[in-house]
């Protein structure tokens, strides 16, 4: 199947370095601290943060100093094709592990000891590209909850299809069996907090792939800032009326 | 927290700021101090901040990230409005909606001592100061002043407590009085309390001036003093009908 046309166009009518439309908000979940929707094209995830509050399970507390960041990813039954049974599967668990190591890479956690962070993402449609969603709606939470952050932790995924290195892969590029490199980074402080790829890539073209990822994180670190400053405000311009 | 930097002030100040924005760069600055408020944290050679926000500066050396939030972060000195959760030993446990449960010394009562001090109901509400918030460390409250005087501290009876952000309450706790609360109160009569976390007491006569005023503080946190002004006579004209 060719996935990139003579044109350099992909099925869906984009350009090899081109994103999908993202679309994001804050403040959609009235009961949490923090929370926020993030699209990316037709893959949509809601986020919701609860904390930093008093550590309910001391168990889970293995550095006294610290905070605990939990988190939690599941998919509704009705965001695939086929209706998904399974709630908390291998995938789920794994994922949630991933997102929580990638927040707590920007989490000043050292500044809220003895408190715990609970962080709930639950993907309504997924098209691709989901974990990166979620990390990117995730940090829109955080934010709005007002938790001490080092920097906003983005994330975009790039792949390699019909020797064409694309950026911001659907589900049926994203399915074709090529390689998907996902990659985090904290844009201001220049570094990388997440970087998983499930397919073999010569190291020159895992670079060029890697290289058209870091683009697109820095693009959705714009939008991210856009959109918290939109937020910040909306509140002064109406109270300045 | 004092830093030996200079204090040109940066180009950022009243701007909407996100986490990781750099304010000030202290390698290229002369031997001066600088103040820290919240929102904002040294980071080796640079400040910069951990919170979403509008970057104020007062003169001559006061930065801060200004910011409204569910969450309350302690500071000594602040007033709150916290719910006891417990009693154990010499201390009430109290929720004071921040990352941890603070502590209140049952001793810290004015005229209270080892054989007479009050003694309080789990969910009961009290007004009080906060003491100390060290790192590490459960706030520590007091329901007395500096000069050991009660001062309005202790249990709040009767009344309705309900929750806005924190920049809400600090809006309505500012100088000169807020219009909203200006405008009540030339036509109604009630009691209020409001503490720095985000939590607000109103207590009146009867059940209607209480939801009236209630309603009201709620509605304001998105509207200027001109709007404020304009809801509260819709809302007395109801009444009044």
């Amino acid at each position: 199947m060719e996935y990139v046309n003579p044109e350099g166009l992909r099925l869906d009518g984009r350009r090899f370095n081109e994103m999908r439309q993202i679309v994001a908000e804050v403040g959609v979940v009235s009961k949490a601290d923090g929370s926020a929707v993030f699209e990316m094209g037709n893959t949509k995830v809601i986020a919701a943060v609860y904390g930093p509050r008093e550590i309910q399970n001391k168990s889970q507390q293995k550095k006294n100093d610290h905070a605990v960041v939990l988190c939690e990813y599941s998919m509704a039954q009705f965001s695939t094709g086929d209706r998904r049974r399974q709630k908390f599967d291998r995938r789920s668990t794994e994922l949630s592990l991933v997102i929580r190591q990638t927040m707590e890479a920007c989490i000043l956690t050292e500044l809220m000891p003895h408190s715990q962070i609970d962080i709930f993402l639950q993907v309504l449609q997924a098209d691709g590209g989901t974990r990166s969603a979620c990390i990117n709606a995730a940090t829109l939470a955080l934010a709005d909850a007002g938790i001490p952050m080092r920097d906003l932790a983005v994330s975009c995924s790039a792949g390699y299809l019909n020797s064409t290195p694309l950026l911001d892969l659907n589900y049926v590029e994203d399915s074709a069996g090529g390689a998907d490199v996902t990659v985090g980074i904290l844009p201001k402080l220049d570094k990388v907090s997440l970087l998983q790829m499930d397919a073999k890539l010569p190291m020159e073209t895992f670079e060029t792939v890697f290289a058209l990822a870091s683009e697109g994180c820095k693009a959705i670190a714009e939008r991210i800032r856009e959109v918290l400053q939109e937020n910040t405000k909306q509140l002064e311009y109406r109270r300045a009326a | 927290m004092g830093t030996e930097v200079s204090t040109s002030p940066t180009s950022l100040i009243d701007q909407t700021v996100v986490p990781g924005d750099v304010v000030l760069d202290l390698s290229n600055m002369t031997n001066q101090t600088i103040k820290l408020g919240s929102g904002l944290r040294q980071d080796n050679e640079v400040i910069s901040v951990m919170r979403a926000g509008k970057l104020r500066y007062s003169k001559p050396n006061k930065y801060w990230v200004e910011s409204s939030h569910k969450r309350y972060v302690p500071r000594p000195e602040d007033h709150v409005l916290g719910i006891v959760v417990d009693c154990k030993g010499e201390n009430y446990w109290i929720d004071i909606k921040g990352p941890q449960l603070a502590l209140l010394p049952v001793l810290a009562f004015e005229g209270a001592n080892r054989r007479n001090y009050p003694k309080f109901e789990v969910s009961t509400l009290l007004y009080t100061r906060v003491v100390k918030t060290n790192t590490g460390m459960n706030p520590e409250l007091s329901c007395v002043d500096e000069s050991g005087k009660a001062a309005g501290f202790g249990p709040l009876k009767d009344g309705f407590m309900f929750e806005t952000s924190t920049g809400l309450s600090r809006m309505l706790l500012s100088s000169p009085t807020c219009p909203v609360l200006e405008a009540l109160g030339k036509k109604l009569s009630f009691e209020t309390a409001f503490g720095l976390n985000g939590r607000c007491w109103v207590h009146a006569a009867a059940p209607r001036i209480v939801i009236i005023v209630a309603n009201a503080l709620m509605n304001s946190e998105t509207l200027s003093g001109t709007q404020q002004r304009i809801m509260v006579e819709k809302l007395l004209e109801k009444i009044s009908d």
